[in-house]
């Protein structure tokens, strides 16, 4: 076979011929029928690269184009010059070709998620000026006071003097500079909560405060929000979502007007992956500081069950709006930390969270009381007495713990 | 053996007294030439497209993103020449090396930005101000770009450039948009689709918008208002949930998570809905005002079908990590083919080339150093 069907438009008008194109020994190209005749060098003549089954079009120099549909012939007549697109139409139709683009796009798309992301944006980070993030949080916590219903702290004046040094001493211990700002905010919508925002401030709520059994929890709780602005947590955040929005973008594409939902569920899904590896480093430097302060890190798995409990209070939904979702993970990692702190520490066991003196070594109050005056049977119930309710009782009954 | 390209049957004839067509048609010349309606149809095929994307998107990161720029003309070849109007596909021209010169100036601004946003805030906002000041430019550049080499029939559109233009109304209009909270929105809207419309050009005819700009509030003030019911449906069952929860004084007074997330779920279904059938509304509103010389588009397409077509998309996107996404731009292009068509008295044979006609005096500036394309 010598020709081909195909359809002829002179570049002028829109009007289509339909033709026989046929090739003499010569190498010229003769396109005859519908009124046109007309021959040409095979050589001036340009073939649009192949591209699946769509129809190709050969053009003349004078603007006048044939429309055919892909032929084997055609390549043969017309050989283009450009190999990168043969080798790209050849890699197209192999089966093996395309099975190794899959494999290669998704091994880059999860390389880019779990190392290119967080590395491109740490990086970034380490380059941004203290200066400039610390702008960014003062904004943000304006904000917080704004619309967040965030109200001045109404803590007693000698009790946040008493948590500011106590929160100078922790910032000492984890040798980090005084840079850092503690501001204390009455915060009912949001509840017990603790925060760090870009540029080192630091803002404990004072719901917050009440929660915590001890002093050490709050130590715990800040030496966490510490770990945060030292790893700069904020910002390499900020940086990562910015990055995910454009990698999702990238690879979604126009897909559709729903795009946004295309971006936005796999941008969260990243969002809450990244920030639970934040807290766990949080959580660890919270436990080395609470080490260096000769402190036990279970304290801090004593403020998480603080916090879970008041959330419980407060409603389940503001436990899902909660920066810091309170695994049960994490409680038991700071429980083995403080398991561990105490074989290293032994003498401490007075000074860990739960420590009960009477199942722990045996000074009950009971037997105590039992040592020392042996007659007093009454004594015991006087002492339930003042627990009860410590209004019946004579205070000089009650026993006075040691 | 040979398999010819226009294998598409003759158009059929428009139904008869088809309402719509007949109020449309301003005036027709003294011996009312039957009316025929070309259809659009699309011929692209997933798999086959699936193919050209994945080894697109490899080669794109194999070459650090170089190869993208011929990545795009290959994705455009083939939605241009499986796309055709009464059985002739149209053809994508354009080659790669303008296109990996806009990207590469976009991607200069980018970098340019990441950069300046670590010196100082005041760099970054002149940076934002160069971008949103060059935003009119670059769009009628894309549109210019976009149009030279788009061809069908052997001849190529044209986007006539009137900067002047479209300042005023990509820009310009910001003001009083804003000014009026929004409420001049839709009006802008209409002016900014007149001026893409009536600025493009084929076949020795000007296109024109045969709709005021006032028309756009239909479709914008009925999305507004079904909004608004949805708000206040949103508010009135998080309030009575509250109210029963307290009512019954079980557990701690609030309401079971679950239920909340169905509420804000629905809440975003319902805004993802009404967002769909505005998108249907003002596509149909453009193109069925669209005359190109005495011809008309008609565009059919249905709020519920693009809501399904949307949908589906969006869950095999998300559920394949992205590899259905070819398959879902297919299935939207079959679609919005399918649902367009062009009413003419003619079989369209006696269009002409626009250098033929009146020849533009910026024509010869299309290859010069601004020939980039630009959107990424």
């Amino acid at each position: 076979m010598n020709a081909f069907s195909a359809h002829y438009f002179d570049g002028i008008t829109s009007r289509m011929h339909a033709v026989t194109v046929s090739r003499d020994g010569a190498g010229s190209v003769r396109v005859s029928g519908d009124g046109i005749e007309r021959l040409a060098p095979a050589a001036d003549l340009r073939l649009s690269p192949r591209l699946g089954r769509t129809p190709r079009t050969i053009a003349f120099t004078d603007g006048a184009r044939l429309l055919v549909s892909d032929h084997p012939l055609l390549d043969d007549w017309f050989p283009s010059e450009d190999r990168l697109l043969r080798l790209v139409d050849r890699l197209e139709r192999h089966a093996h070709a395309v099975a190794a683009s899959i494999a290669l796009c998704v091994a880059a798309l999860v390389a880019a998620v779990v190392w290119g992301i967080p590395w491109a944006a740490d990086r970034i980070a380490g380059q941004v000026p203290l200066a400039v993030e610390a702008k960014l949080g003062e904004g943000v916590l304006g904000q917080l006071d704004q619309y967040f219903g965030f109200e001045p702290s109404t803590l007693a004046a000698e009790r946040e003097a008493e948590l500011r040094s106590r929160f100078a001493r922790v910032v000492a211990a984890a040798a980090m500079a005084d840079t850092h700002r503690l501001e204390f905010r009455s915060a009912e919508e949001i509840g017990a909560n603790a925060l760090a925002l870009p540029g080192g401030t630091i803002v404990v709520t004072d719901q917050l405060v009440d929660v915590l059994s001890d002093d050490r929890a709050f130590d715990a709780i800040v030496a966490h929000e510490l770990g945060h602005q030292r790893h700069r947590h904020a910002l390499r955040q900020t940086l990562r979502s910015s990055f995910v929005i454009v990698l999702a973008a990238f690879f979604a594409g126009d897909v559709s007007a729903a795009s946004s939902v295309v971006v936005g569920v796999p941008t969260f899904l990243l969002q809450s992956h990244y920030s639970r590896g934040f807290e766990e480093e949080s959580d660890r430097h919270a436990f080395d500081t609470l080490e260096a302060m000769g402190e036990s890190p279970a304290w801090f798995a004593e403020a998480m069950r603080g916090l879970n409990e008041a959330h419980e209070d407060y409603g389940e939904e503001v436990k899902y709006l909660s920066t810091h979702p309170t695994g049960a993970e994490r409680i038991a990692a700071a429980e083995a930390a403080g398991a561990a702190f105490l074989e290293r520490h032994p003498e401490k066991f007075r000074e860990v969270p739960g420590y009960d003196a009477c199942e722990d070594e045996g000074i009950c109050e009971d037997d105590e009381y039992e040592d020392e005056d042996e007659d007093c049977d009454d004594c015991a119930e006087a002492e339930v007495d003042c627990a009860d309710d410590g209004v019946d009782a004579e205070p000089g009954d009650c026993p006075i713990e040691t | 053996m040979h398999e010819d390209v226009i294998g598409a049957p003759a158009p059929p004839p428009l139904p008869p007294a088809a309402g719509d067509a007949q109020h449309w048609w301003p005036a027709p010349s003294p011996p009312p030439a039957p009316l025929v309606e070309h259809r659009f149809s699309f011929h692209g095929d997933a798999r086959e497209y699936f193919r050209i994307w994945i080894v697109n998107l490899a080669l794109g990161i194999l070459t650090l993103g170089i190869y993208s720029a011929w990545a795009k003309v290959r994705t455009q070849r083939y939605f241009h020449g499986n796309t055709r109007l009464a059985g002739v596909p149209f053809e994508f021209l354009a080659k790669p090396w303008p296109i990996l010169k806009g990207r590469l100036i976009a991607v200069t601004l980018f970098v340019a930005y990441v950069l300046a946003s670590q010196f100082s805030l005041a760099w970054q906002f002149a940076l934002i101000g160069v971008v949103l000041l060059a935003t009119p430019w670059l769009l009628v550049r894309g549109l210019a770009f976009r149009a030279r080499y788009s061809a069908w029939r052997g001849l190529v559109f044209r986007f006539i450039p009137d900067y002047g233009e479209a300042y005023i109304r990509y820009l310009l209009l910001l003001i009083p948009t804003v000014l009026t909270l929004g409420m001049l929105y839709p009006w802008v809207q209409g002016q900014q689709k007149r001026f893409i419309v009536e600025h493009h050009r084929y076949g020795g005819h000007g296109f024109r918008f045969l709709v005021s700009s006032g028309r756009f509030y239909i479709p914008y003030l009925i999305a507004w208002g079904v909004m608004t019911a949805l708000i206040f449906v949103f508010f009135f069952a998080v309030a009575a949930l509250a109210a029963a929860s307290a009512l019954s004084g079980k557990g701690n007074g609030t309401p079971p998570v679950w239920i909340m997330m169905t509420i804000v779920g629905g809440f975003y279904a319902g805004y993802f809905v009404i967002f769909v059938f505005l998108q249907a509304a003002l596509l149909n509103l453009v193109y069925n005002h669209v005359d190109i010389g005495g011809r008309r588009l008609r565009s059919t397409l249905k709020g519920h079908r693009l809501l399904a077509i949307y949908a589906l998309n969006t869950l095999a996107v998300l559920a394949s990590a992205g590899l259905l996404i070819p398959w879902a731009k297919i299935r939207l292009a079959r679609y919005r083919a399918e649902s367009l068509s062009l009413l003419a008295a003619d079989d369209l044979e006696g269009l002409v080339a626009e250098r033929a006609g009146e020849i533009d005096a910026t024509a010869a500036e299309v290859d010069g150093l601004f020939d980039i394309d630009i959107g990424l």
